[in-house]
């Protein structure tokens, strides 16, 4: 029997979904045994989109994409990739959800051109240049460059099978969804791979794990306002964590490392606006609506991972 | 003039190409490498706690 073939594509993302592919380590051989790797762009092989756009329809068995969909490069790259594979994986919060380079949908694309190429003052631009998606040099130098989009979801663009939360999915959970993919054990398509519990169900600071009762936080406090308990919930002294309604694939490693979880692992089953349920869970567990204006920033903190696929963004664009 | 386009780059995160023109005799003329992607962190990361910023800032390069 021939080896399933696999393709690999970095969209809108950075590179850290195809380290925790990586990360596998010895188990990257297996698996790198098992498949045949027909195609892993930009980062790990040499393949070029032409070969991949020469190939036949449906002969890739599956297609991992990893960020989101930012320039018409990306969608181009998408469809090719659709057309091509059997199945097609959203893999890692990017691609999900939009992850944190869907922040970008904050701001109009001349406000972050702006920004970034004219008004910071480390920037030396006296002619305001700004990238152009095609223009000749000396005349006779055709140059073009993708044209910006604003930061979609894969499946806003393209029919996704499964999607993988985490910025990046930790490689333990990663091994999971390859053995599960390689003997065939998937959920229904449409599915997240996930264990299926939240981070709160993984963490050693749960109070309810330890036989203890759960407690309102009576304050609200950013991570720079003095330490947190050795085992205590992070979110009743005050430090905002969304551990409640994310995925747990990771194994709850912020909060085993103090830190309060911001949502990477994308929402828990059942929950269709991830940043909407995080708000609502947040503001039922805090003692009194005062401490709700406390809350600094709730943009960056409800909508770090998710603005793309969130509900009154999404109504804001169409 | 005949143009040659390497897209993409290989082993590079930010999503490079490089394009190659030769002349009549099919010498290199000149050569240009473009990163293809814009981000934005510059704009958007604008009124997030400091704290923050270490944990998100992170996603620029993964590699
Ligand atoms: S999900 Fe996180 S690790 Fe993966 S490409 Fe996006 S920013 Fe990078
Ligand atoms: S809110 Fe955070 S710290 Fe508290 S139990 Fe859940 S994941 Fe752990
Ligand atoms: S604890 Fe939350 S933010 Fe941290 S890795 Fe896990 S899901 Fe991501």
């Amino acid at each position: 029997m021939s080896k399933p073939k696999l393709a690999y594509y970095l969209a809108g993302g950075c590179g850290g979904c195809d380290i925790a592919v990586v990360d596998l380590s010895e188990t990257l051989i297996d698996v790198a045994l098992a498949v045949d790797i027909v195609f892993w762009a930009p980062t790990v092989a040499d393949a070029k989109y032409k070969d991949l756009e020469a190939m036949p329809d449906g002969s890739i068995d599956v297609g991992l994409i990893s960020g989101n969909v930012r320039n018409s490069e990306h969608e181009h790259i998408a469809h090719v990739l659709r057309n091509k594979c059997k199945v097609l994986i959203a893999f890692g919060i990017c691609a999900t959800n939009g992850g944190i380079k869907g922040l970008v949908n904050l701001h109009t694309t001349e406000e972050l051109l702006d920004k970034a190429y004219i008004n910071t003052f480390s920037t030396d631009n006296p002619n305001k240049d700004l990238p152009q998606t095609s223009m000749v040099l000396d005349g006779k130098y055709e140059l073009t460059l993708p044209s910006l989009m604003y930061a979609r979801p894969l499946d806003q663009v393209v029919k996704v099978d499964y999607y993988i939360g985490g910025c990046p999915p930790h490689y333990e959970h990663v091994k999971k969804a390859f053995t599960a993919l390689l003997s065939g054990q998937l959920p229904p398509p449409g599915s997240w791979i996930t264990m299926g519990k939240a981070v709160c169900e993984v963490c050693g600071r749960n109070p309810v794990l330890q036989g203890k009762p759960k407690k309102f936080a009576t304050t609200v406090k950013r991570t720079i306002d003095g330490a947190p308990t050795e085992d205590g919930c992070l979110l009743e002294e005050g430090y905002l964590c969304l551990g409640p309604v994310t995925q747990g694939d990771c194994g709850s490693k912020c909060p085993a490392a103090n830190v309060p979880c911001r949502g990477c692992g994308g929402p828990i089953p059942g929950v269709k606006d991830y940043s909407l349920r995080a708000i609502s869970a947040i503001a039922s567990m805090l003692d009194n609506e005062e401490l709700i204006e406390q809350i600094p920033d709730p943009v960056h903190l409800f909508y770090r991972y998710t603005l793309p696929s969130s509900f009154p963004y999404k109504r804001l664009k169409s | 003039m005949k143009k040659i386009e390497i897209n993409p780059m290989t082993r590079l995160e930010g999503h490079g190409k490089i394009t190659i023109f030769l002349d009549e005799q099919g010498n290199v003329d000149n050569a240009f490498m473009q990163v293809v992607e814009f981000m934005g962190y510059e704009k958007f990361l604008i009124g997030m706690p400091i704290e923050e910023v270490p944990r998100t800032v992170s996603t620029i390069c993964g590699v």
